[in-house]
């Protein structure tokens, strides 16, 4: 498999996990490059053309808010968990746990079978 | 900030805005934040000590294809949505043939035709190359006009609301209701403009000939024509709330039966024997005129026929499999 392949199938499976993670990190006011930048730190690379359209659907759907802020050098729209993304966080945390906990069960198994 | 610096930001920014969708305000706060993010980069790397031409390169070499930016961030709508394609391409290809033909009995009849608000002109030029280009034109026209019907529907459509879950075995609930209200639409059209719509008007020396399209029991044939729109559409909310059954079935093979009936009776009254009406304006390719077109509506019947009969065989047999 190509490396090409491997990045690609990485950047999806990292698309999925962004959702709850920038969910997550907005309990706490940031702006767009901000979140990309810790989300880096964290280990999960984003770029905007992912990030930027996510939180946009997001907002969309009632999760998130967002205001500009034009008191600084220059405007930053800041995104917020809204009171219906901080109902839905714990929902959706619960089901990552699940998620996580089914997805080590079978990759326990598997190497288990291949050492067999 | 060098003028030739703010030009490469301002011309990336430009870039990726063309690729936007969405509209004008939603396009402009993207953009806005698009810049904004360019702005944060491109001062951490000047703060870091980084030339200003070179932090730009490198600011909007990490951000990427400005195209492709601004895709990501605000997709484009299709026109035509994927899923709808395939219908779009099927009327399409059934709009122009039915129109194609109407030129071809035109140019055979060497008058023009008109079903107002439409007129079918023959073509001019008798060659291959006249022929082809003439299709390409009715091509493009009837496309054009598909586009705009899909468009259309496609953005009423949103407003119907989904049916709730059946064990629907054809096709997706919206696209049921949006068959009942195309088909309400014609009945009304249809009824609205029946002395337009529902016939063929040809020039004489005696005068404009009105040919009834629905052949020489018009008023039997209308009400037989209204029937069958009738009970189609009531098929079509039937299938849209309540989805494929064994009752929803018979229902169909009566919308169905009654359609080709129609059909048939408009053909077997010989409605294009009253073209000899206008056989001294049509001249000696009256005849050939008349066969070509009740040749066509004899087919289309039978392949009408045996189609239904195809799909109710393989419809009562998933159903089976379903039970």
């Amino acid at each position: 498999m190509s490396a090409t392949t491997l990045e690609k199938i990485g950047a999806e499976l990292r698309r999925g996990i962004v959702q709850i993670a920038a969910l997550s990190l907005l309990r706490e006011r940031m702006h767009g490059y901000q979140l990309v930048k810790v989300l880096a730190e964290a280990g999960i690379e984003t770029e905007e053309g992912t990030l930027y359209p996510l939180l946009r659907r997001l907002e969309n759907q009632g999760l998130l808010t967002s205001q500009w802020d034009t008191g600084g050098a220059r405007p930053r729209k800041y995104y917020l968990l809204a009171p219906e993304g901080e109902a839905a966080l714990p929902i959706l945390e619960e089901t990552w746990r699940q998620i996580n906990e089914s997805i080590n069960q079978i990759l326990k198994a598997g190497v288990a079978e291949t050492s067999q | 900030m060098s003028p030739a610096t703010n030009d490469a930001i301002h011309k990336w920014i430009d870039e990726a805005g063309a690729a936007m969708g969405g509209d004008a305000a939603e396009r402009k706060e993207a953009l806005l934040e698009l810049e904004s993010t360019i702005y944060e980069r491109l001062d951490e790397q000047t703060n870091a000590g980084v030339e200003e031409d070179a932090a730009v390169e490198n600011v909007l070499d990490s951000l990427g294809n400005a195209t492709e930016m601004g895709h990501a961030c605000m997709p484009q709508a299709p026109i035509i949505r994927p899923e709808l394609s395939r219908s779009f391409f099927m009327f399409t290809w059934a709009l122009f043939a039915v129109h194609f033909v109407l030129i071809i009995a035109a140019t055979m009849a060497g008058r023009e035709f008109a079903l107002p608000p439409l007129h079918f002109r023959p073509i001019e030029q008798q060659s291959v190359l006249g022929f082809f280009a003439r299709a390409i034109e009715v091509l493009l026209f009837d496309a054009g006009l598909m586009l705009v019907c899909f468009y259309c529907l496609d953005r009423l459509g949103g407003l119907w609301p989904a049916a709730r879950g059946s064990a629907q075995l054809t096709k997706n609930p919206r696209g049921h209701f949006e068959s009942a209200a195309f088909m309400l639409l014609v009945l009304v059209v249809a009824n609205f403009l029946r002395d337009n719509l529902l016939a063929l008007y040809m020039e004489s020396a005696s005068g404009t000939i009105q040919v009834p399209l629905l052949g020489e029991g018009f008023t039997d044939n209308l009400v037989l024509f209204n029937v069958w729109l009738g009970l189609a559409c009531a098929r079509e909310l039937w299938y849209g709330f309540r989805g494929e059954s064994r009752r929803a079935l018979v229902l169909d093979i009566v919308v169905r039966s009654i359609g080709v009936f129609c059909l048939m009776r408009i053909v077997a009254s010989q409605r294009l024997v009253d073209l000899a009406g206008a056989r001294e304006s049509i001249g000696p390719n009256a005849d050939t005129v008349a066969a070509l077109l009740n040749t066509a509506f004899s087919l289309i019947a039978l392949v009408t026929a045996a189609m239904i009969a195809v799909e109710i065989v393989r419809r009562a047999f998933r159903l089976r499999l379903v039970d």
